[in-house]
């Protein structure tokens, strides 16, 4: 059997009269990075939030390795949500925090570490994004890319077993953009499982196990980044790569 | 040339002990008020987004019937008409300064309250997004992320409300409360000087609220997050609480 980190059963999910998610059934093993893509309002969001435990589905179910997830009421949801990082497309760092006050944050609070402890470990996730020289640089004064590395730091410190990442270079200056995907692509390497929403369609044919086109609800196609690219099966994921590209 | 003015007692006044004690009560009275007004205030806000129906009813409730009615009123009915109704209050415990402390403290709950819902609101709620994923309650939220970041943008509204309250505090001396009002109408009473004796208590004022102003601005550089600290934000406009009904 496959060791699978995150597992979502048949998700349903509505806000209003709107159906956002239409029955997902996904799965990502440890160590495979999974890339979805998909036009706006195709539910990828969603689907990440549901995984991370942001929003409840109105069926379905979401197990973080063997826990089922969604038969937890929330006051004991809050210490799982933190073994699963995730990384907002507006970065959403604590702005009344420095960098360093922000990685530790999760340490401090939640993990209960003491400062000094939590101090040493947070910096050394920033040196691993490259910050270190800006431990004490609130994010006001930070670049886009930097702030998206912050907040990286910020997840990744809390040693979560998977990454969910919500189309986390698409608030960046093109310049800026390459920074954020390297360390993704690093991570990648080393190991980490990761589901990322993204249109970084190099990123996914380079980085991916396998890529998913979502379309209204459902996923519409899964398959291994160099099929995916060069011979979707689907006419929506044909037509979709032909209006990315 | 003034027709009569007489530097002496001017000079005596601004002196003099009574004033000092007035001010200094005065300047009491305001902090506790406003220390109780943001408490009181603080929970009206929350309680404004509850996800129960009733408690968000008190709270409206509350606020209108403490903006609705005069201030003056409030603190009249506290000190002579609470004993009536309830003989706890009958005590000698119950002294002019506490009644004019819980009359006060309980109108100025009621401004606070949409102040700083106006502040929590304020709020980027990307930002107890990024909280929750980190596994934080939402109480560890609010505490951490949520309310210092909402003081920055309370504070300079607050100040307004803290200028106002010590204007009102002036109120309290129908139900003699030896602030500073009261001690320049007795010395008047007694002198009748009124140009010297209430150009004095003018001066108490304006140079409690201008020392208010100062800090007022040294707490917003606080609240500003920047590594320097040397930039001031401008904050951002909320629409201030009109005090002429008060």
């Amino acid at each position: 059997m496959a060791d699978v980190v995150l597992r979502a059963e048949e998700l349903h999910k509505s806000y209003g009269e709107l159906e956002v998610l239409k029955g997902v059934t996904f799965e990502v093993d440890r160590g495979q990075v999974k890339v979805i893509i998909g036009p706006s309002g195709s539910g990828k969001s969603t689907l990440l939030r549901c995984l991370a435990m942001l929003e409840p589905p109105d069926a379905g179910h979401v197990y973080l390795e063997t826990e089922q997830l969604t038969a937890l009421p929330e006051k004991a949801l809050a210490p799982h949500r933190s073994e699963v990082g995730m990384v907002f497309q507006r970065f959403n760092l604590f702005q009344n925090m420095n960098a360093l006050g922000n990685v530790m944050c999760g340490l401090v609070e939640v993990r209960k570490l003491g400062r000094k402890e939590a101090r040493a470990r947070a910096l050394e996730f920033l040196a691993r994004v490259g910050l270190a020289d800006k431990a004490h640089q609130y994010p006001e004064e930070l670049s886009g890319g930097q702030q998206q590395r912050v907040a990286i730091a910020r997840a990744l410190v809390m040693r979560p077993k998977a990454m969910l990442f919500d189309e986390p270079t698409s608030a960046l200056d093109v310049e800026l953009v390459r920074e954020v995907l390297d360390v993704m692509e690093s991570l990648a390497r080393e190991g980490m499982t990761m589901v990322v929403v993204s249109h970084e369609l190099r990123f996914a044919h380079h980085v991916a196990s396998s890529v998913l086109m979502m379309d209204e609800g459902r996923i519409v196609e899964e398959a291994a980044p160099d099929e995916f690219f060069s011979a979707p099966r689907e006419e929506r994921t044909k037509r979709f790569l032909s209006l990315v590209e | 040339m003034l027709a009569s003015f007489d530097t002496h007692t001017f000079w005596g006044a601004l002196t003099s002990g009574p004033y000092w004690k007035g001010a200094l009560l005065a300047i009491g009275l305001t902090g506790a008020t406003m220390v109780a007004g943001v408490i009181i205030g603080f929970f009206l806000a929350l309680g404004r987004s509850s996800r129960r129906r009733t408690v968000r009813n008190v709270v409206l409730f509350y606020n209108w019937l403490f903006r609705a009615t005069p201030t003056l009123l409030q603190l009249i009915f506290v000190w002579d008409a609470l004993p009536q109704l309830w003989p706890v209050f009958a005590g000698s415990w119950f002294t002019p300064f506490l009644a004019a402390w819980i009359a006060l403290s309980l109108n100025e709950g009621a401004y606070m309250a949409e102040i700083i819902r106006a502040g929590l609101l304020s709020v980027d709620p990307g930002q107890e997004l990024a909280g929750r994923t980190l596994g934080m309650t939402r109480r560890q939220i609010l505490r951490r992320v949520v309310v210092p970041q909402a003081v920055r943008i309370v504070i300079p509204p607050a100040g307004n409300e803290f200028i106002t309250v010590l204007k009102l505090t002036s109120l309290a001396s129908v139900i003699s409360v030896h602030e500073l009002l009261t001690a320049a109408n007795e010395d008047a009473s007694v002198k009748f000087q009124f140009a010297e004796v209430y150009l004095a208590a003018l001066i108490y004022y304006l140079v409690i609220v201008s020392i208010l102003m100062v800090l007022q601005g040294r707490l917003e550089r606080r609240f500003t997050w920047t590594s320097g600290r040397r930039r001031r934000v401008a904050a951002p406009a909320i629409p201030a609480v009109s005090h002429d009904a008060r």
